[in-house]
């Protein structure tokens, strides 16, 4: 009998202690959610982070190794290189979101067009996104940086180009999968408009999985814009994106940590969005 | 069945076709969006050392003094009689340059390709048959995979291997040794939605009834994996090959540059920095028949490999009629 209550009570005791962690989520998201913090306030006020300037250097003290003083070393003009990597975080962060909202939106419209018109509308959209999924998405980005002009901003359109056909195909499949539930129809024999099945029930329902979509996006965008800076094709130096410091550092072979300083930052930076897109997918 | 695959896949044909000449135009307007006189400014720029016989010769070629609908009808037609142009900046034909360029990219995209299957079969199998705790860390390495850019693979192989352990140099970027290393840089991101899919699969396959019926009749758990559960947790993984052959030539320009092979990576880069018109878009028109074509093989290949696979079929031709 006592085994039976102490039994009863540690179950008490372990789905009381089981509910006090399941609020919080698991110790590598918020970790996660710290550096992408971190990066945000990069960002938003570089200036807290480091009192050197990004631009000029200390030519006296050029291509010195990581120290306390210059904690990711100097290039070859002596410019902090850390320094360098907070103030190319906005440009290469506020790209990807820029990325991410022109996938986004344009995605959107075109799959809820899609779904809800059916029909030759929906064949042409169709088309058209075949169109975008057969072009090799980096190379897609490249043909259209190179058509607009070798710039971050560019640089963040094409990308935003290349990620329109996956919102558009994943928006078309929730408005099919809600269009046809039975709780949609019975709103349309109240009364209720496709204005309202949208608003009332497929935004709602899709909400979740464009959202995992979108944080995942914006890890791909993180490093495409870097793969497109790298290549040249984002603002010219002095800017100091992510992919740019890689590329020019790569030619100091002496001095490694030019490379992989911006480098270790972008992995970080894109295996937190990535880990945070799965717990988001899986806290379904 | 047969006249249904019959009318399934000249059905699929025929939007395949639709989706190559679409592409194309689509690349095309994005291109000559271009703004300013770029393709002249490229001609008359002294460093090609273009007469101006060959200047008037390739204005009249690509209709250049004509109006944007005429030089894409004409671009168009030319395509389709498999005629690519001829390159600004050379003045060779681009099917020259992309030939020169397509066996070393091959050579890349093929090694890449087996790599990229190697490792996926490996993290799954891991995933799958390691104890707890690893399977645990296996199973994280796609979204590591995922998340370092091909550069920095590239780099990184580079810094250990050709300037610590000197196992080949960068100046012989075409030897054996340098070729694996390059594959490997284009394999790693390629390898990771892949070993994702089979994970998954695999997973789901050996919760079958079948697999547990086989255990109880005291199949090892290796036997299972080699005689009945590798091929249908592979299959889905028909449906990605599309989707990895693009992501193979996209990754290709970097990982071509880092190494300094001559490639169609290569032909892009140079086409884009010299504003190379008709060589970019060759080479992306190339792409989309190529993703279309094997696209095309693998659909409708999955009904043939996997029975199960028809209801796919049908599914298809609903979404084709309406």
């Amino acid at each position: 009998m006592t085994a039976i209550l102490s039994n009863a009570q540690l179950r008490n005791v372990g789905s009381a202690s089981r509910k006090l962690t399941a609020g919080l989520p698991p110790a590598t998201v918020i970790l996660s959610f710290a550096v992408i913090l971190v990066v945000i306030l990069w960002s938003l006020v570089p200036g807290l982070f480091t009192s050197l300037s990004p631009v000029t250097g200390d030519t006296a003290s050029k291509l010195a190794a990581p120290s306390a003083a210059h904690w990711f070393g100097t290039d070859y003009l002596g410019r902090d290189q850390y320094a360098r990597v907070v103030h190319g975080t906005a440009s290469s962060v506020t790209s990807a979101l820029v990325a991410v909202l022109i996938g986004l939106v344009v995605g959107s419209i075109i799959g809820l067009a899609s779904g809800f018109r059916g029909g030759w509308v929906d064949a042409v959209l169709g088309r058209f996104v075949d169109v975008l999924l057969a072009i090799p998405g980096f190379l897609l980005a490249v043909v259209i940086v190179s058509s607009l002009g070798f710039q971050t901003i560019n640089a963040a359109i094409a990308t935003g180009v290349s990620a329109v056909a996956v919102f558009a195909r994943l928006m078309r499949a929730e408005v099919m999968r809600v269009r046809s539930a039975s709780y949609v129809e019975a709103s349309y024999l109240e009364g209720g408009n496709r204005l309202h099945a949208l608003l009332g029930h497929v935004l709602p329902n899709a909400y979740r999985s464009v959202l995992v979509l979108a944080v995942l996006q914006f890890g791909t965008s993180i490093l495409i814009i870097a793969s497109l800076a790298f290549l040249g094709y984002g603002d010219p130096p002095p800017a100091s994106d992510w992919g740019l410091l890689v590329a020019s550092g790569k030619t100091y072979v002496t001095a490694p940590w030019l490379v992989y300083a911006p480098a270790l930052v972008i992995v970080v930076t894109v295996l937190s969005v990535n880990r945070i897109s799965r717990w988001l997918r899986n806290a379904k | 069945m047969t006249g249904d695959y019959r009318r399934f896949a000249l059905t699929r044909a025929a939007q395949a076709i639709v989706v190559v000449l679409l592409a194309y135009v689509f690349t095309f307007l994005i291109i000559s969006v271009l703004p300013g006189d770029a393709i002249t400014n490229t001609l008359r720029d002294p460093q090609h050392g273009l007469s101006e016989e060959d200047i008037q010769r390739i204005v009249a070629f690509y209709g250049l003094d004509q109006p944007v609908v005429i030089q894409l009808l004409l671009s168009l037609g030319r395509f389709l009689t498999g005629e690519l142009g001829f390159s600004l900046q050379s003045n060779l034909p681009v099917s020259q340059l992309v030939g020169d360029a397509l066996p070393s990219t091959l050579t890349l995209a093929t090694t890449a390709l087996v790599i990229a299957i190697v490792f996926a079969g490996a993290i799954a199998y891991g995933a799958q048959y390691l104890p707890g705790k690893w399977a645990a860390i296996v199973r994280s390495i796609p979204s590591f995979f995922l998340s370092v850019p091909n550069f920095v693979i590239g780099l990184v192989l580079i810094e250990f291997f050709a300037f610590r352990l000197h196992s080949f140099t960068t100046t012989d970027p075409n030897s054996p040794v340098a070729t694996l290393f390059a594959a490997i840089t284009l394999a790693i991101p390629v390898s990771a939605p892949l070993a994702e899919v089979l994970i998954a699969s695999l997973d789901h396959e050996s919760r079958q009834e079948y697999a547990v019926v086989a255990r109880s009749r005291g199949l090892t758990e290796a036997r299972l994996f080699a005689k009945h559960l590798v091929k249908p947790a592979a299959l889905p993984s028909v449906a990605m090959v599309a989707l990895i052959v693009g992501e193979l030539l996209g990754g290709s320009v970097i990982t071509e540059t880092i190494f300094g092979r001559d490639g169609i990576g290569t032909v892009v880069q140079k086409a884009v920095t010299g504003e190379d018109q008709p060589v970019l878009q060759a080479v992306v028109s190339l792409s989309a028949v190529v993703f279309v074509a094997v696209n095309l093989v693998a659909d409708l290949a999955s009904p043939l490999l996997d029975p199960r696979v028809k209801i796919r079929e049908t599914k298809l031709k609903e979404k084709v009629g309406a």
